[in-house]
């Protein structure tokens, strides 16, 4: 396998400062502090899908964010096809976002309400310069409004006038009008219903196909990104606890929460959950975060050093990594349950 | 066996009144659910299948209204009741919980005031004397908290509903309507809002729940993952119809109706991996003026001219129904 990395994100870190309350300045208390994304490293390859799995509030979402530097990073780099993208003043900044994109997850909130259609997917043409004239802005915008499957003569409806599935399909048309390389699909079927969802995974792919795209594909269902990745980065409270190949991680999850992530699923077909990992309690608050191991006040498996020291990123497996302190034994209560 | 049933909704047609017309949510739907058990409501937005148990509740309000049927709840017809027996019997034997817990439950009270208001309402258990009854109300509401998890109970009753996370507020929710110890709990959606490792635990929780306290649950909800896990029936709901029925782990082994088949190929599964899935088509159609014809039809890949009819609920197996013309046919041949 020929390893061509079109982005590269090295340490990333996102803090997010509070403002405190207009009381707590009077008391002089000190600005809350919350790591959203903590020293993230992780590279996505030409052509492939990274699914970058989590819950809410783990931090996936600004870290797609602060990638494409909708959100500046606080501390890192971002590579993009060889460039640091992180410190590139605006103009080539913008130049730069023709070639990267976003599909966001609500098709709701994230196309303006009075804007038609053709405006909305014409909008990139126009920031770029893409479109020289009106007539080839129409042109190319319906050209785009076919390949994400719907119709020419719907170019000056409003959002209102689609459904669901149909507005995502906006969304797609808009990131990828003006021809980028990367996108990130932060959460794209989250918010619409089994058989849509099932239409525009088909899409997605199909378009990645035809336009030659990388995704970096942000999800909180293991199904999803079980079925579309190529590679999978799992998160947990702002920090990547288990990455590798999805063959790799779907069969042999090391890190305790992989583990029980992939066991919480129902799934429809009958499957052994005899080794069903539960969990007890809620995500901790990423205002105060566990010491030591982030992930040690839910872990079946945690004992004093989890509670003491960060563990380091191991290599566990080709190109598979995984963060715990207890790796062997993990593993040696794997075998011990199959055997 | 007639026995056995608790709730058995016959014909129900729930309508409502917009500018573009009549919209017709549920239209001939009947449901049976028997003690004890939990049966699963499955299908998409749209399919009518939160506005059926909010019939059943009740809670149907203007500009819908139920049209016709029957709703008999332990040998009483719903629909007959006046409003304030209806009130009576609603939260006392059957209680419903919502999808959205922030919204369902009172910003403004304590979950405390939230749980006793229930008790008030419904516990005819408590003593009379008002020292004693409040006692009585907090040991209840400490009891419920505990039952459903939630740890520390004396102390969280004072809180709001904002100072407790998604997973707990679901929980409150369950203790609020298991307070009254309801024959019957309808779920709307229990878990949607949640992370897969708690919706874990709280459908963990309604499991074990209905096994101690001996009631029926109906579970409401979109994946078929859940209803597989969880649910002994499941009904598959679209465009205002129960489509088919049977025992969940036959009607996912071999789906009968086309679309519980489609719904079922929706699904991304990691072990399709590098195979295309095969969506359904088109969309659910809009529910003013359909026409008399099945309505899977526009998108139903194995439709024919004889579809263009009213279909009705066919046999399909032991214990199972579906909506669907084509299955009559191999069946007759097993006979």
């Amino acid at each position: 396998m020929t390893v061509d990395p079109l982005l590269k994100v090295t340490n990333l870190t996102k803090v997010y400062t509070g403002r405190p309350s207009l009381v707590g300045r009077m008391l002089g208390r000190a600005p809350v502090n919350v790591r959203a994304v903590s020293d993230v490293s992780l590279s996505v390859n030409r052509g492939e899908i990274l699914g970058l799995i989590g819950e809410s509030g783990c931090g996936k979402s600004t870290l797609g964010r602060a990638i494409l530097r909708l959100h500046e990073p606080t501390a890192g780099k971002v590579e993009f096809g060889g460039t640091d993208i992180t410190a590139l003043p605006a103009p080539d900044m913008k130049a730069m976002r023709r070639r990267m994109q976003i599909i966001f997850q609500d098709p709701y909130a994230s196309l303006n309400p009075r804007r038609t259609v053709a405006e909305i997917v014409g909008l990139p043409l126009q920031l770029h310069g893409l479109a020289k004239t009106r007539t080839e802005m129409r042109e190319k915008v319906a050209l785009m409004l076919e390949k994400v499957g719907l119709k020419a003569g719907q170019l000056d409806r409003y959002p209102h006038q689609f459904s669901g599935g149909q507005r995502q399909r906006i969304g797609i048309a808009r990131a990828l009008i003006s021809n980028p390389e990367f996108v990130v699909c932060d959460e794209p079927v989250s918010a619409l219903d089994v058989s849509i969802q099932a239409q525009i995974i088909q899409l997605l792919q199909d378009l990645k196909r035809e336009f030659a795209l990388t995704y970096l594909f942000i999800s909180h269902d293991i199904s999803v990104i079980g079925y579309l990745s190529d590679r999978v980065a799992v998160m947990y409270l702002g920090e990547i606890v288990e990455m590798g190949p999805v063959e790799s991680i779907l069969a042999r999850p090391r890190h305790p929460y992989t583990q029980s992530l992939m066991s919480a699923v129902p799934e429809v077909e009958a499957s052994d959950k005899s080794q069903r990992v539960q969990l007890s309690g809620d995500l901790p608050s990423p205002l105060n975060p566990p010491s030591g191991c982030k992930f040690h006040t839910r872990c079946p498996l945690a004992i004093d050093i989890c509670r003491q020291r960060k563990p380091e990123t191991e290599r566990v497996g080709t190109g598979h990594t995984a963060a715990c302190h207890r790796l062997k034994e993990n593993l040696s209560l794997l075998e011990g349950a199959r055997a | 066996m007639s026995d056995d049933i608790l709730l058995e909704v016959r014909g129900l047609r729930t309508v409502f009144d917009t500018r573009s017309g009549q919209v017709c949510a549920v239209d001939g739907v009947d449901v049976t659910v028997t003690r004890g058990e939990c049966l699963g409501i499955v299908g998409e937005s749209g399919s009518g299948k939160s506005v059926t148990f909010a019939s059943v509740m009740g809670l149907v309000r203007s500009p819908g209204r139920i049209e016709a049927g029957e709703i008999v709840f332990d040998g009483t017809d719903l629909r007959k009741l006046s409003p304030r027996k209806m009130q009576a019997l609603r939260g006392r034997d059957i209680a419903m919980t919502m999808q959205d817990a922030l919204t369902a439950l009172n910003p403004a009270l304590t979950v405390g005031e939230q749980l006793a208001e229930m008790l008030e309402a419904h516990d005819d258990d408590l003593p009379r004397r008002r020292g004693a009854r409040r006692a009585a109300i907090q040991a209840r509401s400490v009891e419920m908290l505990t039952l459903v998890g939630i740890p520390s109970a004396g102390d969280r009753l004072r809180q709001y509903p904002h100072e407790f996370s998604g997973g707990m507020r679901q929980r409150i929710m369950i203790a609020i309507a298991l307070a009254s110890k309801p024959r019957l709990l309808i779920a709307d959606e229990p878990t949607t809002a949640l992370d897969v490792t708690i919706q874990a635990q709280v459908l963990e929780l309604i499991s074990k729940l209905r096994a101690e306290l001996g009631m029926s649950v109906v579970l409401i909800t979109h994946d078929l993952g859940v209803v597989a896990e969880h649910c002994d029936r499941v009904m598959v709901m679209y465009a205002g119809q129960v489509v088919e029925e049977g025992p969940t782990a036959r009607v996912i082994r071999d789906p009968r109706h086309p679309y519980t088949r489609g719904l079922l190929a929706s699904i991304p599964r990691p072990a399709l991996r590098g195979q295309p899935i095969r969506p359904i088509d088109g969309q659910v159609p809009d529910l003013v003026d359909l026409p008399p014809q099945c309505r899977f039809l526009d998108r139903c890949p194995e439709a024919g001219e004889a579809c263009r009819h009213l279909i009705d609920m066919h046999p399909a197996g032991p214990a199972r129904r579906a909506r669907c013309i084509r299955i009559a046919v191999p069946e007759t041949e097993k006979a």
